[in-house]
């Protein structure tokens, strides 16, 4: 018996005070098998005992503060490259976008699961999201509904100004002073009549923009008048994409209503756990969606009719056409030159759409997104000996004297260097998302010739002379 | 996939497979190696029968003697076939896994027989309704005499699909493969040819002739055998029953006496065919005997049939004293218990009626029926079910109870008699199966604790065993609840049952849960009657209303046909969003028969421990039988019969791994119930949330929900729930390097031992002693 604890002991002291779990079970362990043990000879060991020494030997049981510290860092980073990393294939993208914003203003927009409650954040984010969604889609027109009491109410018109629909969600918000508009969420949603009544905002539509219906759903119930499985089946017959955005758990009817509408793909219902989510969930449905090779055929080659008027500075104030106030300053359509005061618009005299070109260059990365870096790994390093950021000239933390076997985390670089696969030079985190989320293009891309790598024996073998003359 | 266990190769037609199916297969594969019964229990949606199957299968092929399959499932859910349905179509779908794999065909034949109901071509017969009509209007068409009448010129109808059947030859009506009843009928209809008799024919061809005692019988949903192999052998005799029993002997009279007139030689053939005895009955038991005989023991077919029932006209008399005797019997103003022996002695005193020629009864009017070629059977049921009665009741001394009582419920002012002979003892059904086959495996998703059911059955099990359900997320949450917001403990027990609080809290929990789960929520209460009161008192409480406002609500009724339409309704409730909760009962149609997986059921409530109705006198009578036999006390029986009824409902909820679900048990009595949970529930509860108040179970399932709301990737169960070809490599290698380790250890072992007592000998050598003596008693230590 006492030989068997010696034995114990000896092998345990090899080892850290941090692996207090595995001695604990270890010992449990010896108390029932001790009896077996006990005649034993010191050479051969019970396997729990070759376990407790497996585990001793992995590397990564010393925790030291530097290496708590870098990770820390390390999943700062991860994070902040989790929002820009998505796919970045060139798809087809419907960037004429036609969007009916539905939310949820029912009774169990009140629970307090999101401070102060669902509704106020949901109100909160939603003016966000619309600046975001006009920065992102400048040619697009949203309209604005919400589901109170089992009816279906129309907010603000369809409309490319942004203004509109923040003003509108504001009046929510604050109350208008008169009865039309509700303080307090009540009764239960209905997505039957807010799927209706989608499909007829949308239904003038022109076929070479996108038909999408975002709803938020705080409920988990939807009371409706009729069957609503027909009204999914007109929403596809019509070529209606709906995503949704639900609180807290998943409903069936939603997955279902998602899927059809947008050929099988469930991945536009997305639930919110807590705000943050909401914010994240609705800040993904800014980037205009690709098209289906169905909608393709439809819009194939349909040339579009736009118009891009130019700035004037007038001396006397004249009356603008879309609101009806005196300005000074405006841009005046160039087919019917009618006033209007902001772009992107509809002329309101003879529906010319009205943009500048400016507007348009920023839907164009959509099409073709800046393609995601790589990630930097110290052989390459060793390879490049890059020192500092090619975007802000930042130092690069230095190469590490030896392979010290750190432990990978996934989505952040070890060496938080950012490789460029086209022009190979290296960059920050902040400059990665810097480019990839406000620049839509690469500094290095745009800016001289690709990076080389350095040749052995210390030359720069790449002359940029040359490299011009060739191209 | 294709993979080995032990040496034989398993071809299983998914490319992934669960952890547990694997270690059901292994178990399954060492049971039948060794020739033995088991008890498996598996969680529900895991694949169990494609498991089994594709074992069972390999194991078949592999043999040189193909030893046969038989496969029953759903004991109580006669009338669906969809369980059937949708093991044949796994078969199916395994042999072209199979015939793709091996580059061959395989000679295999996989069948399935329901009721006639089911699969009737029948133009006029199968629009009939109820399955007994359909079964006598069958046997009037299709039984063997009709055809001979037929032949002789009658002018009588006869079923033209069953007649073409005759036509083939007996060992093959149909081409080998795997028919599922849809392929079946439409063969059939095609062919022209009866898919019942197709069916029940090539099955009793192959289960009778060729195999018997190899067979491998299958038993899935087997978690209440033991209350079907009860309830086969129980007999319920009403007055009306006794009513309808001497008019059917009348009958049977004026038959008798027309047969006489016209022809007489037929009576006195069956005589003489009696005298020779009831080895006839054998081979009489063909498809269209009356109905199949309650089990006769062995000696009973050797002996002739005694004479004073052999006349025809004696026997419907001596059936006739015994209806009478009865009918005396059951004007008792008391209800009490007998014993088949005391019952017997009381019968010999009253009407001279012995024993042996009591037994015969039921060969006999089979027999009797058979001569007379009587074709509207269903006249008859009442007389055979006493004709069975006095069979039973004049075999076996133990096992069995009468009961008498005059009221149909305690209380009642119209007497209305009825007997009960009720079977005690499950294992007396199920004996002959034990005996015949070799390998009986009972299997089910919920049938802990497993040890139960070998004592019950009186069989030994080889292994029994219960599979845990391997997930890569926790997919289901069960809680039990113990009390409510207010600290009141909340239970279904009877002295509390109806406590304002008990109630209220109830009602707030139901409210909390309707609140938090999306789309559809089932509850069980314990009983019909306890339902009721509590949803009036609900209603007057006002928490109904605020349940409508959450979920529509529907209620299941004793009803057959309202309760379907109730879930009908709550079906499509669910799938159109407005969510709904069913309020049922723990031994109702709904816990037994109806899946509610997905977004049919995101919570299942158990309102109270379904215990049974313990007042009954026939539970009073099994109770008292099984502490006597079995050993088994009230007590555990009574917590086991309410647990396994619990989990049944528990488990409705869950339905493979990728649903998930909430189950909550509400009552303080579950807290000391949880290690009578079937293992793969009681693993995921752990011991913070078996005593939890109405609020803190919400924050739980919240998170839960919560949790479950995020979409989950398939590829992150990969090599934890689900594993390839490689994990599974990965699992056999260690699990043979485990093996290898533990007969290394236990060589090592022996050799020290060895050495130990080389020592022991050389230390004796040094001391130089008597070495004769000292080896001699080395001898016998050793």
């Amino acid at each position: 018996m006492s030989d068997s604890d010696n034995e114990y002991i000896e092998d345990h002291s090899s080892g850290d005070d941090h692996n207090l779990n595995v001695g604990g079970s270890g010992r449990a362990q010896r108390q029932k098998g001790s009896g077996r043990n006990a005649t034993s000879k010191p050479g051969t060991r019970a396997r729990w005992e070759r376990a407790l020494r497996d585990t001793n030997n992995e590397p990564n049981v010393v925790a030291d503060d530097s290496r708590l510290a870098e990770n820390i860092s390390r999943r700062a980073e991860a994070q902040k490259r989790a929002r820009i990393r998505k796919d970045t294939k060139p798809f087809q993208r419907g960037i004429i976008r036609h969007m009916v914003l539905v939310l949820d203003v029912s009774e169990m927009m009140l629970e307090k699961d999101m401070r102060p409650n669902r509704y106020r954040v949901m109100l909160r984010y939603l003016e966000e999201y619309i600046l975001e969604f006009f920065e992102q889609n400048p040619i697009s027109q949203i309209t604005v509904l919400m589901m109170y009491d089992g009816r279906c109410i129309q907010l603000s018109e369809l409309s490319g100004n942004p203004n509109d629909h923040i003003n509108a969600i504001q009046k929510l918000r604050d109350g208008d002073g008169k009865d039309e508009l509700p303080k307090e969420p009540k009764g239960s949603p209905s997505l039957q009549n807010a799927l209706e009544m989608s499909r007829a905002m949308l239904y003038h539509t022109p076929k070479h923009g996108t038909r999408e219906v975002l709803i938020i759903l705080g409920a988990l119930l939807t009371n409706d008048p009729g069957d609503i499985h027909k009204t999914i089946a007109s929403c596809v017959k019509d070529k209606l994409r709906v995503s949704i955005i639900g609180i807290f758990a998943r409903m069936k009817i939603c997955t279902e209503i998602v899927s059809r509408t947008n050929g099988g793909d469930e991945s536009g219902y997305g639930v919110a756990t807590d705000d943050v989510d909401l914010r994240d969930l609705l800040m993904a449905s800014t980037s205009p969606p690709a098209m289906r090779a169905t909608e393709q055929e439809d819009a194939a080659a349909n040339l579009l009719v736009m118009g891009f008027p130019s700035r004037t500075e007038e001396e006397h104030p004249s009356l603008c056409a879309c609101h009806g106030e005196l300005t000074r300053g405006g841009y005046i359509c160039p087919r019917c030159k009618t006033k209007v005061c902001s772009l992107p618009q509809t002329c309101p005299s003879c529906q010319l759409t009205l943009i500048l070109s400016t507007h348009l260059a920023r839907s164009y990365h959509h099409l073709f997104p800046l393609r995601n870096w790589l990630e930097v790994s110290w052989d390459r390093v060793r390879e490049m000996r890059t020192t500092q950021c090619k975007g802000c000239l930042k130092k690069f933390p230095g190469i590490p004297t030896e392979d010290d076997g750190a432990d990978k985390m996934d989505g952040s670089s070890e060496s938080s260097r950012y490789e460029c696969p086209s022009c190979h030079h290296h960059f920050c985190v902040d400059c990665d998302v810097f480019c990839h989320q406000t620049l839509y293009n690469c500094p290095g891309c745009q800016s001289g010739p690709p990076a080389q790598v350095p040749a052995s024996n210390g030359e720069t073998t790449g002359d940029p002379m040359a490299l011009d003359g060739a191209s | 996939m294709r993979f080995h266990i032990d040496e034989l190769e398993v071809l299983f037609p998914y490319p992934r497979i669960y952890p547990e199916q694997y270690a059901y297969m292994s178990d399954l594969k060492k049971t039948i190696d060794r020739g033995g019964h088991c008890v498996l229990e598996m969680p529900s949606g895991t694949g169990k029968t494609i498991s089994l199957l594709s074992l069972i299968v390999a194991y078949q092929q592999a043999q040189p003697e193909k030893r046969q399959l038989i496969y029953c499932s759903h004991l109580t859910r006669i009338g669906t076939m969809s369980e059937i349905e949708k093991a044949l179509a796994e078969l199916r779908s395994l042999m072209h896994y199979r015939t793709e794999q091996l580059g061959y065909q395989e000679e295999f034949r996989g069948l399935g027989l329901t009721s006639r109901k089911n699969l009737c071509l029948h133009p006029s017969v199968r629009r009939e309704k109820d399955g007994n009509v359909v079964d006598a209007r069958c046997r009037s068409l299709t039984a063997g005499f009709v055809k001979e009448r037929k032949e002789r010129g009658d002018d009588v109808e006869l079923c033209e699909y069953h007649e073409n059947l005759d036509k083939l030859e007996p060992h093959n009506l149909i081409p080998p493969g795997v028919w599922t009843f849809d392929d079946l009928t439409r063969y059939s209809e095609e062919q022209k040819q009866c898919p019942y008799f197709t069916a029940r024919r090539m099955i009793a061809e192959r289960v009778s002739k060729e195999l018997s005692k190899d067979c491998i019988v299958v038993f899935d949903e087997a978690h209440n055998i033991d209350n079907v192999c009860i309830e086969s052998l129980s007999i319920d005799i009403t007055a009306d029953s006794l009513r309808k029993a001497s008019k059917g002997a009348d009958n049977l009279e004026t038959e008798i006496t027309r047969l006489k007139e016209t022809d007489a030689q037929k009576l006195q053939d069956e005589y003489d065919k009696l005298v020779e005895g009831l080895r006839g009955a054998d081979e009489a038991r063909d498809e269209d005997a009356f109905m199949s005989n309650p089990t006769l023991p062995d000696d009973l077919l050797q002996e002739a049939v005694p004479g004073n029932i052999r006349r025809a006209e004696h026997f419907i008399a001596f059936l006739k004293r015994f209806i009478e005797y009865m009918k005396t019997r059951q004007k008792v103003l008391h209800s009490f218990a007998e014993t088949p022996p005391s019952f017997l002695t009381h019968l010999k005193e009253l009407t001279f009626i012995e024993r042996k020629p009591l037994r015969f009864c039921a060969e006999r009017l089979t027999s009797l029926v058979r001569t007379l070629e009587l074709t509207n059977i269903e006249d008859y049921r009442a007389l055979q079910d006493i004709a069975t009665f006095a069979t039973l009741v004049a075999t076996y001394d133990t096992g069995f109870e009468l009961i008498f009582e005059p009221y149909e419920v305690e209380g009642a002012l119209m007497a209305n008699p009825r007997t009960h002979f009720a079977c005690l003892d499950a294992a007396i059904a199920i004996k002959p199966v034990f005996d015949r086959f070799s390998s009986v495996i009972i299997t089910s998703g919920t049938i802990s604790p497993l040890e139960m059911y070998p004592r019950m059955l009186g069989f030994s099990a080889l292994i029994t065993e219960s599979y845990t359900m391997s997930l890569a997320r926790k997919s289901f949450l069960p809680l039990i609840v113990s009390k409510g917001s207010d600290q009141k403990v909340i239970t279904s027990g009877f002295e509390k049952r109806s406590d304002p609080d008990v109630v209220r809290n109830y009602g707030a929990l139901l409210t909390e849960f309707c609140k938090l789960t999306p789309d559809g929520i089932v509850v069980f209460f314990p009983s019909y009657l306890y339902m009721e009161s509590t949803i009036s008192n609900w209603q007057g409480s006002g928490i109904l209303d605020a349940i409508w406002k959450y979920k529509l609500i529907l209620v299941e009724t004793p009803d057959s046909q309202e309760t379907s339409l109730a879930l009908e309704t709550y079906r499509t409730a669910c799938n159109n969003g407005r969510g709904a909760v069913l309020l049922s009962v723990a031994r109702g149609k709904v816990s037994e028969g109806v899946d509610f997986d997905h977004q049919y059921g995101r919570t299942v409530l158990c309102i109270g421990v379904p215990f049974q109705y313990t007042e009954s006198r026939i539970l009073k009578a099994r109770l008292r039988f099984m502490r006597e036999t079995y050993h088994i006390r009230d007590q555990d029986f009574l917590s086991f019969d309410a647990m396994r009824h619990a989990a049944q409902c528990l488990g409705r909820v869950l339905r493979g791994k990728e649903d998930y679900g909430i189950m909550l048990m509400a009552d303080k009595r579950f807290t000391k119930k949880r290690n009578q949970l079937p293992k793969w529930i009681a693993q995921a509860l752990p011991e913070a949330d078996i005593n939890l108040s109405v609020d803190q179970a919400v924050a739980v399932a919240k998170a839960f929900l919560r949790d479950m709301s995020k979409p989950y990737a398939l590829k992150l169960q990969e090599g934890v729930s689900v594993w390839d070809m490689k994990d599974l490599k990965k699992h056999q290698a260690e699990q043979q390097e485990a093996e290898i380790m533990e007969l290394q250890e236990q060589a090592e072992l022996q050799a020290q031992k060895e050495r130990q007592r080389q020592r022991y000998l050389e230390e004796d050598d040094e001391f130089e002693m008597d070495v004769g003596d000292e080896d001699a008693m080395m001898q016998l230590d050793v």
